[in-house]
C-alpha cells in the first residue's frame, strides 16, 4: 500500500481500506498487537476504562456476565486491581476502546507514519500460543470500503489523542492477558454495531420526517447499541440468578427487559400501542 | 393493514410506508445483531427466537425513542441530534457514549476535509 500523505492518523487508516469486515474469520488482534503499538492503540488505549460499576463476573471464567460498557472513556477507573483481575483471566473494564485495535489489525506498519509520538513500545508479546495469522486479506477490504467506512469512522474516531499513559498501559496488560475467545468476543463487541442506513431508514419512517442527518443515525445507532448491551447483561445477570447455562433465552430477555422498565431505562409509550 | 401486507410482500424493501408493526421488520437487524449479543456476553451462536425478540425490543425502543425526541424538537419545530441527548441525559454511560460518537465524527469530518485539500496540491504539485 503506498503512503498514503495525511496528516490525519484516523483518515490515513480509513483510507487504506483494509477493513474486512468478515466475521467467520476475524484479522487477528494478537497479531497486530505483536506488530506494533502505533498511536491508534495508544490513543485510543486511555480510553478503554469503563465505568467501575461492573458487576462481579460469575464463577465462569469466560466472557458471559460480564459488564461490558462501550465508550465510556470519562469515567475514572478505580481499580488499581484490574491487572491483577486481568491475570486471573477476568476482564470486565476497559471495553471501550479497543476498536482501534480490532480495527486496524491487517494494517502494514509503512502506512502509518504516526505524526504524533507514539508512547511506549509494545509490551511483550502475549503468552498464549500466537492464533493463526490473519486471514482476512488487507485487500479484500477495498471494495466493500463504502459500508466499512460507514461504521468504521464511528468506531475509529473514538482514538482521539489526550492518552493517559497509565491507562493504556493498562489496558495493554490487560490486552495481553486475554484468551483468544475473550479476543473474539472483545472484538465482536467493538465491532458490530447497527449499519447506518438501516438505521436512518428506521428513523425517517418512525418520524415521518426526511430530515434525518447523520449525527442522529450516529447518535441512535450508539444509544441503541448500548441498550442492546444492557438487556443482554442483564439476562446473563438473570440467568446467573436462576443458576441456568448456555444461551440465552428468551424468557431471560423478557425478564431483563422487565426489570429495565422498572428501573426506567426504557421509553414509555405515552399512547397505548393499538393493532400491534 | 396496506402497510403491513405489502411490508410482507418486500420485507427487504428499502421504501416501506409508515412504520407497521414491528413484525414486518424482522430480520433487519439480525446478522448485526447476533455479532452484538455475542461481544455483550452471549453465545457465539446466540438463539434465533432471542435474536428476534432481542430485534423487536430495540425496534420498539428505537420508536419509542424516536416519538418522544419528536415530541421534544416540536416545541422547538425540528427534530434534532440535542433532542436525542437530552432524552439520554440520565443515563450517564449513554450520554457519554453519544458526546464520544458524535464529537468523533466532527474530526473524522475536519480530517476529511484536509485531505482532500492536502489531495489537491498534491496533484497540482504533479502536474
Amino acid at each position: 500500500m503506498s503512503e498514503i500523505k495525511c496528516k490525519y492518523p484516523i483518515l490515513r487508516v480509513k483510507l487504506c481500506g483494509r477493513f474486512p469486515r468478515d466475521f467467520a474469520n476475524p484479522p487477528s488482534i494478537l497479531e497486530a498487537m505483536k506488530q506494533f503499538k502505533d498511536p491508534f492503540e495508544a490513543a485510543f488505549e486511555e480510553q478503554e476504562e469503563s465505568p467501575p460499576d461492573s458487576p462481579a463476573p460469575p464463577d465462569d471464567p469466560d466472557a458471559p456476565g460480564r459488564r461490558l460498557r462501550p465508550g465510556l472513556g470519562l469515567r475514572p477507573r478505580p481499580h488499581p486491581a484490574a491487572a491483577a483481575a486481568a491475570a486471573a483471566g477476568h476482564d470486565d473494564d476497559d471495553y471501550d476502546d479497543d476498536d482501534d485495535l480490532l480495527d486496524e489489525p491487517s494494517a502494514p506498519a509503512p502506512t502509518r507514519a504516526p505524526p504524533p509520538p507514539p508512547p511506549t513500545p509494545t509490551p511483550p508479546p502475549p503468552p498464549q500460543p500466537p492464533p493463526a495469522a490473519a486471514s482476512g486479506a488487507p485487500g479484500t477490504g477495498r471494495t466493500r470500503r463504502r459500508k466499512e467506512d460507514e461504521n468504521m469512522e464511528v468506531e475509529l474516531g473514538k482514538l482521539a489523542p489526550g492518552g493517559d499513559p497509565d491507562k493504556m498501559a493498562k489496558m495493554q496488560a490487560i490486552l495481553s492477558r486475554f484468551t483468544e475467545e475473550q479476543m473474539n468476543r472483545y472484538e465482536s463487541f467493538r465491532r458490530s454495531g447497527f449499519q447506518k442506513a438501516t438505521m436512518k431508514r428506521l428513523l425517517v419512517s418512525v418520524t415521518g420526517s426526511q430530515k434525518v442527518t447523520m449525527p442522529m443515525t450516529i447518535a441512535m445507532s450508539g444509544i441503541a447499541k448500548m441498550f442492546v448491551g444492557e438487556i443482554v447483561e442483564t439476562a446473563r445477570i438473570v440467568m446467573s440468578e436462576r443458576k441456568e447455562s448456555g444461551p440465552i433465552r428468551p424468557c431471560h430477555i423478557r425478564e431483563a427487559y422487565r426489570r429495565l422498565k422498572l428501573e426506567g431505562k426504557v421509553p414509555k409509550r405515552t399512547v397505548p400501542r393499538l393493532f400491534r | 393493514m396496506n402497510a403491513s401486507s405489502s411490508g410482507k410482500a418486500r420485507a427487504a424493501s428499502s421504501s416501506q410506508p409508515s412504520d407497521s408493526s414491528s413484525k414486518r421488520k424482522r430480520g433487519i437487524f439480525q446478522k448485526e445483531l447476533q455479532h452484538m449479543m455475542y461481544g455483550f456476553g452471549d453465545d457465539p451462536n446466540p438463539l434465533p427466537e432471542t435474536v428476534a425478540l432481542v430485534e423487536d425490543i430495540v425496534l420498539e425502543y428505537v420508536t419509542d425513542f424516536a416519538h418522544k425526541a419528536q415530541d421534544m424538537g416540536s416545541k422547538r419545530g425540528k427534530l434534532s441530534v440535542e433532542d436525542f441527548l437530552y432524552l439520554v441525559r440520565k443515563d450517564a454511560p449513554k450520554l457519554n457514549r453519544c458526546k464520544e460518537l458524535l464529537s468523533m465524527q466532527e474530526e473524522l469530518k475536519q480530517a476529511r476535509k484536509a485531505f482532500d485539500v492536502d489531495e489537491e496540491k498534491l496533484a497540482a504539485s504533479l502536474d
